[in-house]
C-alpha cells in the first residue's frame, strides 16, 4: 500500500468535524469524570449489596461510554469499509505489536475484567500475596487499598496468568476466621459450642450466615478455627479483634488452657 | 362487643404485613434519596424539645377479648404458648391484662446469678405455680455467652412442660434473634393480626378506607407505630424524629442491641456492645436522645421511640441486619 492509497482511507478533515469530535472527547471524559466522582460518592451512603451495586457501575458506565465515543468518531475520520478497517487495524496492530504490548494487554484485561468481573469496587482481593478492597479499576490498573492503608496499583495485565483470589465476589459475604490454639486437655465439644456463642453474641455477626467452628488436633494440642461472617466485608477485621478478644475471655472463664508452642510450633502454625 | 371487635390474635405463619401503596413507595424512595444527597433543612427542628403525643392510649379490652376468642377454640391447651410482640404493640400489656382476668401468675425473671449459672431450676422453684405468663422474656436475659446457656436450658424445659402451662410475650426481634440461636422453631406461635382500616378505627383513628390502608402499611400492620404516626400527621408542627447523618457502625450496634432486649440500661449495653469505649457509647446516646431516636425512661432504660422505630428498622435494613419478621 502506497502513501496515496493508505491517505485515501481517512475522509477529508475540515473544522467542523474537528470541532465535532473535540465535543464528543470532551462530554464522554466530562461523563467518565462526573461518573466516577457520583457514584463513589453515592456508595459511601449505602451499605451492603446497595453499595458493592453502586460501585459496580463504575467501570461499566466507563466502557460503555468509551465505546459510545469510539463508534462515534470513527466514521467521521475514516470511511468505514471492511478493506479500510482491515488497513488500519493491521497498522495500528504492527504498532502495539512492538511498542505497546503490555500497556494495551493491560488494557484489554480491562475491558474483559468488566465482563468477566473478577473483582469489583468494594470487593477484597489477593493479588500475588497482597491483599486489600478495590477502591478504583481503571482502564490500565486496579486499585486496590491495604489494612494499612497502602495505595496499591496491580495492571489488569496480571488477569491473564496469576491467581486473583476474591474474598467476597461481589457480595456482601466474606468470611472471617479466627485461630485458637489449646491445651489438649480439655472438653472438645464444649469449648467448639462456647466458640460458636462467642461469634453469635458478636455485635459484628451477620445472623444470615452460619457460623463454624473446625477443630484439629495438633501434636502441641489442639487448633480451633472459629468461622463467621461480619455483616460489612469492612467490619472483618474489628470483627476478628471481636470473636479473638471475648473468645480467649470466655475460654480463661471456662477454664481452658492455651497451647504453650515452641518456636518451631510455632514457625509452623503460620496463617497459610 | 363481638360484631365489631377487629382484633384477632392468629398463628404467626399466618401473619401478612399489609402491602403499601406504589405511591408510599415513591414517597419512602424520594425521602431516602433526599437523605442521600444530603440535606440538612432539618437540622433547625430540636426534636428533644417536642411533645410526642402518648401512643397507646387505645382501649385494650376488645384486644383481651379476642385473646379469649382464639385460644377458646383449642381442643387441647398446650403446655406453653409463645406470643410474638412486634415493637409498641401493645401485646404485652394486652396479655397481662388477659393474664390477670385468666388467674394466671406473673413470673419474676431471674437474677443475674441465675442466668450467669444457667440455673433454671433454681429460678422456677422459687415461684413454681401451674399457669403462669412470662411477658419480659426479651429484656431479663444479655447477649453474652453465660445468658445464651440460660436460654438454651430454659427453652427445652418450656417445650417439654416441665414448668407447667404458660404463656410467655416475646418481642419479635428476640423471636427472630432466637430462631437463629436454637436450632429447633419454636410451637404454638401466636401474633395479632395486621391492622386493617376497620382496626384502626375502632382505636380511634379516622380516615378514610384509602388513608387508613395508607397509615396500616407505613405502620408494618403495627397499632402503636400507626397511632403514633397518626399523631405526627395531625400536627404539622411535629416532625417525625430522624436517624443522625453522623450515624455509624456503633450507631447501628446500639439501635440493634436496644430492640433485641426491648431496652437497656446503660451499664448492660457496656456489656453486650464492650468494644465501645465508654465515652463513645455515651455520645452515641446522647447523640440519638438529642434527635429523639431513643429515650431516656424513668427507670434508666434506654428505648427507641416510637415515633423512630420505621426508621430505625429502614436503617437496620440498608446495612443488612438480621430484621424481625414484621
Amino acid at each position: 500500500m502506497d502513501t496515496e492509497q493508505f491517505l485515501a482511507i481517512f475522509k477529508e478533515i475540515n473544522s467542523a468535524v474537528l470541532i465535532e469530535i473535540g465535543v464528543v472527547i470532551a462530554a464522554a471524559l466530562l461523563f467518565i469524570w462526573c461518573s466516577q466522582r457520583l457514584l463513589p460518592m453515592l456508595a459511601n451512603h449505602l451499605h451492603g449489596k446497595q453499595r458493592l451495586f453502586v460501585l459496580a457501575l463504575i467501570p461499566t458506565v466507563r466502557v460503555i461510554v468509551f465505546i459510545f465515543a469510539i463508534v462515534w468518531i470513527v466514521p467521521l475520520v475514516i470511511e468505514p469499509t471492511a478493506r479500510n478497517m482491515v488497513a488500519i487495524l493491521g497498522a495500528a496492530g504492527l504498532a502495539i505489536g512492538f511498542a505497546l504490548k503490555d500497556y494495551v494487554s493491560s488494557i484489554i484485561a480491562g475491558v474483559v475484567a468488566v465482563y468477566e468481573v473478577p473483582y469489583r469496587p468494594g470487593d477484597w482481593i489477593s493479588v500475588d500475596g497482597t491483599y486489600g478492597e478495590v477502591k478504583h479499576i481503571g482502564m490500565r490498573a486496579v486499585e486496590i487499598v491495604t489494612p494499612d492503608d497502602t495505595v496499591v496499583f496491580i495492571p489488569h495485565l496480571k488477569l491473564w496468568s496469576n491467581l486473583i483470589h476474591n474474598a467476597n465476589n461481589g457480595g456482601p459475604s466474606l468470611m472471617c476466621v479466627v485461630d485458637f490454639y489449646l491445651h489438649p486437655e480439655h472438653d472438645a465439644n464444649q469449648v467448639k459450642h462456647l466458640l460458636e456463642d462467642v461469634a453469635l453474641t458478636s455485635p459484628y455477626v451477620q445472623l444470615a450466615k452460619p457460623i463454624v467452628v473446625v477443630a484439629n488436633e495438633e501434636p502441641w494440642g489442639t487448633h480451633y478455627k472459629l468461622k463467621a461472617y461480619p455483616i460489612d466485608p469492612r467490619q472483618q477485621f474489628q470483627f476478628m479483634t471481636d470473636l479473638t478478644a471475648r473468645g480467649k475471655s470466655c475460654l480463661r472463664e471456662l477454664p481452658v488452657n492455651f497451647a504453650q508452642l515452641s518456636p518451631e510450633h510455632a514457625a509452623q502454625v503460620g496463617p497459610y | 362487643m363481638a360484631e365489631s371487635n377487629h382484633w384477632q390474635l392468629i398463628p404467626l405463619d399466618d401473619f401478612e404485613r399489609p402491602s403499601a401503596p406504589a405511591s408510599t413507595l415513591v414517597q419512602k424512595a424520594l425521602i431516602r434519596l433526599h437523605s442521600l444527597i444530603g440535606s440538612d433543612a432539618d437540622e433547625d427542628a430540636t426534636p428533644e424539645d417536642q411533645d410526642f403525643p402518648h401512643y397507646r392510649e387505645f382501649d385494650l379490652a376488645p384486644a383481651v377479648a379476642a385473646v379469649d376468642d382464639a385460644w377458646q377454640e383449642l381442643n387441647k391447651t398446650p403446655c406453653v404458648r409463645f406470643v410474638v410482640s412486634p415493637p409498641f404493640s401493645g401485646t404485652g400489656a394486652i396479655l397481662r391484662e388477659w393474664a390477670e382476668q385468666q388467674g394466671y401468675q406473673q413470673l419474676q425473671v431471674p437474677n443475674v446469678e441465675q442466668l450467669e449459672s444457667a440455673d433454671t431450676d433454681a429460678w422456677w422453684q422459687a415461684q413454681k405455680c401451674e399457669r403462669w405468663l412470662l411477658d419480659e422474656f426479651s429484656s431479663f436475659w444479655l447477649r453474652t455467652t453465660s445468658h445464651m446457656q440460660f436460654m438454651r436450658s430454659l427453652l427445652p424445659r418450656l417445650l417439654r412442660g416441665e414448668l407447667g402451662e404458660g404463656v410467655v410475650v416475646v418481642d419479635s426481634w428476640t423471636f427472630a434473634f432466637l430462631q437463629r440461636a436454637w436450632p429447633l422453631s419454636l410451637p404454638h406461635c401466636y401474633c395479632f393480626a395486621a391492622a386493617t382500616p376497620e382496626l384502626l378505627r375502632q382505636v380511634c383513628i379516622e380516615g378514610s378506607d384509602k388513608r387508613l390502608r395508607k397509615l396500616a402499611a407505613k405502620a408494618r400492620g403495627n397499632v402503636g407505630v400507626a397511632l403514633a404516626l397518626w399523631a405526627l400527621e395531625r400536627d404539622s408542627e411535629r416532625q417525625a424524629p430522624q436517624i443522625p447523618r453522623e450515624a455509624d457502625d456503633g450507631t447501628a450496634f446500639i439501635l440493634y442491641a436496644l430492640l433485641l432486649h426491648h431496652g437497656l440500661r446503660g451499664e448492660h449495653l457496656q456489656w453486650v456492645l464492650p468494644m465501645l469505649a465508654p465515652d463513645q457509647l455515651d455520645v452515641q446516646l446522647l447523640r440519638l436522645q438529642q434527635n429523639a431516636v431513643i429515650e431516656l425512661d424513668d427507670e434508666g432504660v434506654w428505648r427507641i421511640t416510637v415515633y423512630a422505630y420505621i426508621d430505625v428498622r429502614d436503617f437496620l435494613a440498608a446495612r443488612g441486619y438480621w430484621l424481625d419478621g414484621f
